[in-house]
Formats: structure tokens, sequence, C-alpha cells
């Protein structure tokens, strides 16, 4: 059996509505956030899971790292039952919520990592040459000493990703881990998570809405909207059916050339350039270069395909999230 | 085992962090500490005593003494509780009625002792009548201070039941409001339970909130004697038992439903 298996996952809230008018009690609305969702994942995989806002990703990795008890359908990781078998399968995994926080707000980051030490049993050599690898690579050195309210956004990411991999967990959760990050601080981090994976073979399951993380990082994504699975395969199978459309931008040396273009090609002025939208499948692209050649003298010209997040923009939509 | 002690360094620590806001406590004690005891000399002026006044004085101060035991909720929980970040505890190979209990001992009992020990001192010097007297005999001061561990523990187990109710709520004030009204009543915080009408002090007396300083301070002032000690360190023992087990089986539950909102 695969290291994580699920099958038919259900999850269910209640909600409570506003009290209408003249009634006495709020009426209840249940809402199901996870329906018939199955998936298996294998050791040292590294997952994006990626959805709209309000699709289930965070109630998923919640059920997987045994916070929340599922209403239905089987979980297996490891083969414990996250939820039933809590303090042994919590040993094994680590987890980073990028909104909240684990360690302590006044003290320096070092003493909240001894206290992991002793909440996870860590053996002294072994936390202390764990520690020094984390630091290292995740350069943490001068802010060990530092209280954690200190920190800025990106720091206290790094140091709360450290606190996570003290106890070698062989299972990484990671919930929008680079929210709010700056591009530096991005970066360093999918670095880490590669190596990390690399090295120790970790299985990593991140949920983002930074597109660009996926593409660094996962082979793999799934995608969730409406608590249901609506893809599970490569970023680029995801990608190649919504990738459709490319933009030309191009500037001529006279003022006044216009290239004649056919209907499913609109032109549209953007001060000095010229922006052309287009499909490859229905125009193939030296045709449309061959006509723009044919117009005038060509200064610049780029041709883009379209930006990541228009693309799962457009996913949702047609998925109809 | 040593998570929990680990866990209870830590917060101990971080009680000892905030020393505007011992000072700030002390002052405030003291102060309600002078008011009280004026009030009571007031009131008592040329009248008859149910009891010696020294023991109303000692039992003021030794009442705002351990006021950080009675009424200070950790902040650092609650918040935990509200915003979500308790999910991380959640997913730790620990107990969390445990984890949290020692956290809101250690903050109850650092925090009253930083306090306690220098207004002690202080009430000490006062001049008779106003202040603090010495224990009514060694073993008065010896049961007394047991009497005052069981308290310690007690309260934390109402504490965490407080919690508990939060798990559910969110919002600590309602609930805590509530209770908290129950506490300073009960506990003779406002007014010494061995100030009631006999008849009352027979039911008070048994209800959970009087375990947490009545028992000691009467054990201290000799208001109760030894020989009445194990009756009364008996029913500290068997609520501070009560109420943890309660704690313990109503945070199972929590812990069972428990959504974290938001992402």
């Amino acid at each position: 059996m695969s290291y994580i298996h699920v099958k038919d996952l259900e999850k269910r809230f209640i909600v409570r509505e506003k009290r209408k008018k003249g009634a006495f009690f709020r009426e209840k609305k249940m809402i199901n956030a996870l329906q018939d969702v199955s998936f298996d994942i294998e050791h040292g995989e590294l997952l994006g899971y990626i959805g709209p806002n309000g699709a289930g990703k965070s109630t998923t990795v919640k059920i997987l790292s045994g916070i929340l008890t599922p209403d239905g359908g089987e979980v297996t990781v490891g083969g414990l039952v996250p939820w039933k078998e809590r303090k042994e399968h919590v040993r094994r995994i680590g987890v980073v919520f990028g909104q909240r926080t684990q360690l302590w707000w006044d003290v320096p980051v070092r003493d909240s990592y001894d206290l992991l030490k002793d909440i996870y049993r860590i053996p002294g050599e072994e936390y202390t040459a764990r520690l020094k690898e984390l630091t290292e690579a995740l350069q943490l050195d001068e802010l060990l000493r530092t209280p954690l309210r200190q920190l800025s956004l990106g720091q206290r990411m790094r140091a709360e990703l450290c606190g996570s991999l003290l106890h070698r967990p062989e299972l990484l959760f990671l919930d929008e881990p680079t929210i709010g990050l700056d591009a530096v601080s991005k970066l360093a981090l999918r670095d880490f998570l590669k190596w990390e994976n690399s090295r120790y073979g970790t299985t990593i399951l991140l949920t983002t809405h930074d597109m660009e993380d996926i593409v660094a990082l996962c082979s793999r994504v799934m995608v969730l909207g409406h608590g249901r699975k609506l893809f599970d395969g490569t970023l680029h199978d995801l990608l190649g059916r919504y990738d459709t459309v490319r933009t030309v931008t191009v500037r001529y040396e006279e003022a006044d050339a216009w290239p004649e273009l056919p209907d499913n090609a609109p032109a549209v002025c953007d001060g000095e350039n010229l922006v052309i939208t287009y499909s490859p499948a229905e125009y193939p692209t030296a045709e449309m270069i061959a006509r723009l050649q044919g117009a005038g003298t060509i200064r610049e010209l780029t041709v883009q395909p379209r930006n990541i997040d228009r693309l799962v923009a457009d996913m949702y939509r047609e998925m109809d999230l | 085992m040593k998570a929990y002690l680990s866990a209870f360094r830590m917060r101990r620590r971080l009680e000892v962090q905030y020393r505007g806001a011992v000072l700030g406590g002390i002052i405030c004690q003291m102060f309600f500490g002078l008011v009280l005891i004026a009030v009571y000399k007031a009131l008592y002026a040329g009248k008859p005593q149910s009891m010696p006044f020294s023991h109303i004085a000692s039992y003021v101060w030794l009442q705002q003494a351990f006021f950080r035991m009675l009424l200070a909720s950790d902040p650092d929980l609650l918040d935990k509780i509200r915003t979500g970040s308790i999910a991380y505890d959640l997913c730790r190979p620990l107990n969390l009625y445990g984890f949290y209990y020692v956290r809101i001992v250690a903050q109850k009992l650092t925090g009253s002792l930083m306090r306690g020990v220098p207004m002690l001192v202080f009430a000490l010097i006062l001049p008779e009548g106003w202040g603090l007297s010495m224990p009514a005999s060694p073993a008065g001061l010896c049961l007394g201070l047991a009497g005052l561990m069981l308290g310690l523990l007690c309260v934390s187990a109402l504490e965490n039941i407080t919690m508990g109710f939060t798990m559910r709520t969110l919002d600590s004030r309602g609930m805590q409001g509530l209770l908290n009204l129950l506490m300073m009543t009960f506990s003779g915080n406002i007014l010494p339970l061995t100030l009631f009408p006999d008849s009352w002090q027979h039911v008070i007396t048994l209800l959970p909130y009087a375990q947490l300083l009545d028992t000691p301070i009467r054990l201290y002032t000799g208001e109760a004697l030894p020989a009445e000690a194990p009756r009364m360190l008996l029913i500290q023992l068997c609520w501070t038992l009560l109420l943890t087990a309660l704690g313990i089986l109503f945070w199972q539950r929590n812990q069972r439903r428990i959504e974290i909102q938001g992402g």
C-alpha cells in the first residue's frame, strides 16, 4: 500500500446562518468541505495542492495531520490512522501553517527549539547536529538568540520551518509557506525544501496560491475545488489544456505600419506598441511572424505565453469554482 | 514527562520577564488590601466581633498576595485558541490538557510568588491591626502551605475548564466573566468567607472556590485548628481530582469536535 492512502474522504461543517427576522433560533446549514476525495502519495514525493480559497485544502491537511476527524472515508499515513493513533502519528510528521506560529513570541527562538527537543524526545547529540544543519541551510545562525517578536516575516517563516523539521519528520505538510514573503526569501525557502526532499527523501505536501512554488518544486499537482478533487497529475499536463493563447508585442520603426491580420487575432494599439493575442493552434506562429515582418521594419518583438496565474484563473473558471 | 517540565520552566521564565506588570500588580493589590482593611476597621469599630481583627487583616493580606492565582488567564493560551495556533499544539505527541495545565500552574505559581512575597514582607511590618500576623503555629504554617499547593492545583484545574469553554466559544470573556464573579464571591476575595453567616459557611466552604485560598488561610491564621486540617485537605483533594477529571473529559470531547477555522 502507498505511504499516504486517502479514500472517499468526507468532511462537513455546520454553519449557523444569520437569524431570520422573527425566528428564534438561527438556522443551521451543512457545508461539505470535502467530498469523495481520494488519492495516494508515495514516499519521497513532492506534491502541490492547489485550489481557490475555501476549496478544502487546509481541511485536508488538518485531517492528514490528525487535528480534525473526518465524517467519512479512510485515511492511513504510513499504516496509521491519523486521528485515531494521533500520538504515534504526529511524532513522525512536521507541519507548517503559514499563517500561525508555533514558536514562543517573547522568548529567543533557540529556547522554543529546546522545548521542541523535549517534546519530541530528540537525543542531545542528534539535536545539536540537526539544529546546526538546519540553521546553516536556512541562514538562521544570528537569529537564534533573538526573540521571535523581533523577526521579520521572512525570518520568522524560516524559523518556523526549522522548528517543524528538528525531529526529522518523514512527512512534512506546508500550508501556504510562502505567504507574504519577499522574492529572496521565497527562493531560499524553495531551495531549502528541494534540498531537504532530495537529501532525506522527506515526503512533502504543499498547499499554496503561489503558482511559482508549484513550478519550482512539485512534480505532481492536485487541484481541489468545492471540496472535490478535480485534477491529479503533472503541472505540464494541467496547464497544457489551458495554455492556448500567446501574446505578441511588436514595435515598428515606421509610425503607421499596420499588419494584415486574420479576425481571430485582434491587434490593439498600446502607445507605440502593437499588442496581438492569438492562438497558435488556429494560427501558426511562423505565419504570424511572417505577416508582421511584411508590414514594416520591426524594432522590437516579444512572444509570451500567458501569465500562469491567468491560466489558473481560467482553469478555475472553467471548472466553475 | 520532560516535555511538561520544560513547558513549565518556559512559562515561568516568560512570567519573570514582565517586571512592570509585577510592580503594577503589587501596587494595585496593596491599595486594595489597605482599603479593605480600613473598611472593616470602620465597620467593626466598637462592635462585638465574631473573630479577632488580626485574623481579618491577615485574611485580607493573604488573599491580596495570592490574587494572581485566582484571576489571571494566560493570554498566550487564549490567543492560541482564538487565532487557531492551537493547531500546532494539536499535532504534538503530548496530552494537550496536561500541556496546558502545566503552563497554567507555572503562570499562577510564578506570578503570585513574585507579587506575593514582597507584599507579605511589607504586610508583616505594618503596625498591629493593619498588618499580617505570624502564623498561629508552626503546624498551621505547614498545613497552610500544603493547602496552598492543593489550592493552586485546584484553581489550575478550574482555569483549564474555562479554557475548554473558550475552545467552544473562541472568546473567553463571557464564560470567564461569569466564572470570575463566582470566583471573587465564593473564594473570599471580596468578603472573607469567615464573615459570612454561619449557616452559609456550611455550604460555601464546601464549594470548589473555597478550596483555593480560604482553606489555606484559615489553617494559617488558626481560624481552623490543625485537628480540622485532614478533613479540609481531603475536601481540597477531592475537588482537585474531580475538577481535573472533568477537565480531561471535557477536553477529550472538544478535541474530537474541534474545528480550526480559517486557512
